[in-house]
């Protein structure tokens, strides 16, 4: 008799509605990527200090912990229409690549003035590896800058 | 330590989105195949089956053990969630309004045989499809219908009986 396939393709959409299912459960941490990326107005302020405020989530491989701050100051370039979609889908790709090689450890957006963007928490070797890590965030493309800082959390 | 105990294990350490979507890219194909013949080929139905087995399935990930095979293990959670949902609404063992699941490479003989299947007894249905088409044993489908072995020979008989009755 014929022989049938033992797996077959569901809908894409799928995957997100299951996600986001767990997520409402508290099953599953979500990646934190925000979607500010070209709202001047909603400019975020980060205190270092305040990850703390971030507890638990997974535990990365590589030894020191850095934060990378995304600036968008007068020299970054908005986001108009879809680009802004393409613009956090891409930063999400980049998280996902850190994730899988262990560098992962928190994107966040932190309400308040100023002309922060957003945050990333990293793990890295040292700080050559981190500025490595730094140098492939798809952020530099659209302008700003960005800082990154080793510190104990 | 295998692949499938290293997505597990990674996912349990800090319930991360895409250790999740690693596990869910891995091993979906097979749950969604499973549920689109065991519900007949209603693809709506399939997708709220799969959906409700992931959750189920990562509430009871801790309980999981390495020795087994992942996959298996959440095709009996599938299979356990497709009979509560049976227990609970009576009316969807009735034959679903459905289309002939397609078949990826467009063969007559699949498509005839999807079809076949999607319109055997639900009994035999189940029994057909988890043991011809996902190699489980008897003994492990009477565990996971809750029958004994016996009758799970005798509704694969009966399926295969009704499907060569069907087939051209």
């Amino acid at each position: 008799m014929t022989t049938l396939p033992r797996e077959m393709q569901p809908d894409p959409a799928l995957e997100e509605r299951v996600v986001s299912a767990l997520a409402g459960a508290g099953l599953v941490r979500r990646r934190r990527v925000w979607p500010a990326w070209a709202a001047a107005a909603a400019a975020v302020a980060v205190v270092v200090f305040g990850v703390t405020m971030f507890p638990g989530g997974h535990r990365p491989v590589k030894g020191n912990t850095y934060v990378v701050l995304l600036y968008e100051d007068s020299t970054y370039r908005p986001a108009a229409g879809e680009q802004q979609a393409e613009r956090v889908a891409e930063m999400a790709r980049w998280g996902d690549s850190l994730d899988t090689q262990g560098e992962f450890e928190r994107a966040g957006r932190l309400i308040g003035p100023g002309e922060i963007g957003g945050l990333f928490i990293i793990r890295a070797a040292d700080d050559a590896e981190a500025a490595r890590i730094v140098a492939t965030c798809p952020f530099h493309k659209w302008g700003g800058h960005i800082e990154v800082e080793r510190f104990e959390p | 330590m295998t692949d499938d105990a290293s997505l597990v294990a990674r996912y349990l350490r800090g319930r991360g989105e895409e250790a999740f979507r690693a596990l869910y890219r891995a091993h979906t194909p097979a749950l969604y195949a499973l549920a689109l013949r065991l519900t007949g080929g209603d693809h709506g139905e399939a997708e709220d089956l799969v959906q409700e087995s992931w959750v189920r399935a990562v509430t009871a990930l801790r309980t999981f053990h390495a020795r087994s095979a992942l996959r298996s293990w959440l095709c009996g959670v599938l299979v356990n969630v497709r009979r509560g949902r049976l227990r609970a609404d009576w009316r969807i063992v009735d034959a679903p309004d459905v289309e002939p699941i397609a078949d990826p490479v467009g063969r007559d003989d699949a498509i005839d045989l999807e079809r076949a299947i999607a319109g055997l007894p639900e009994g035999a249905r189940d029994v057909y499809v988890l043991h011809d088409i996902h190699g489980y044993t008897h003994g492990e489908i009477a565990g996971l219908l809750g029958i004994v072995e016996g009758t799970s020979k005798s509704q694969l008989n009966r399926a295969r009986f009704l499907l060569r009755s069907a087939l051209p």
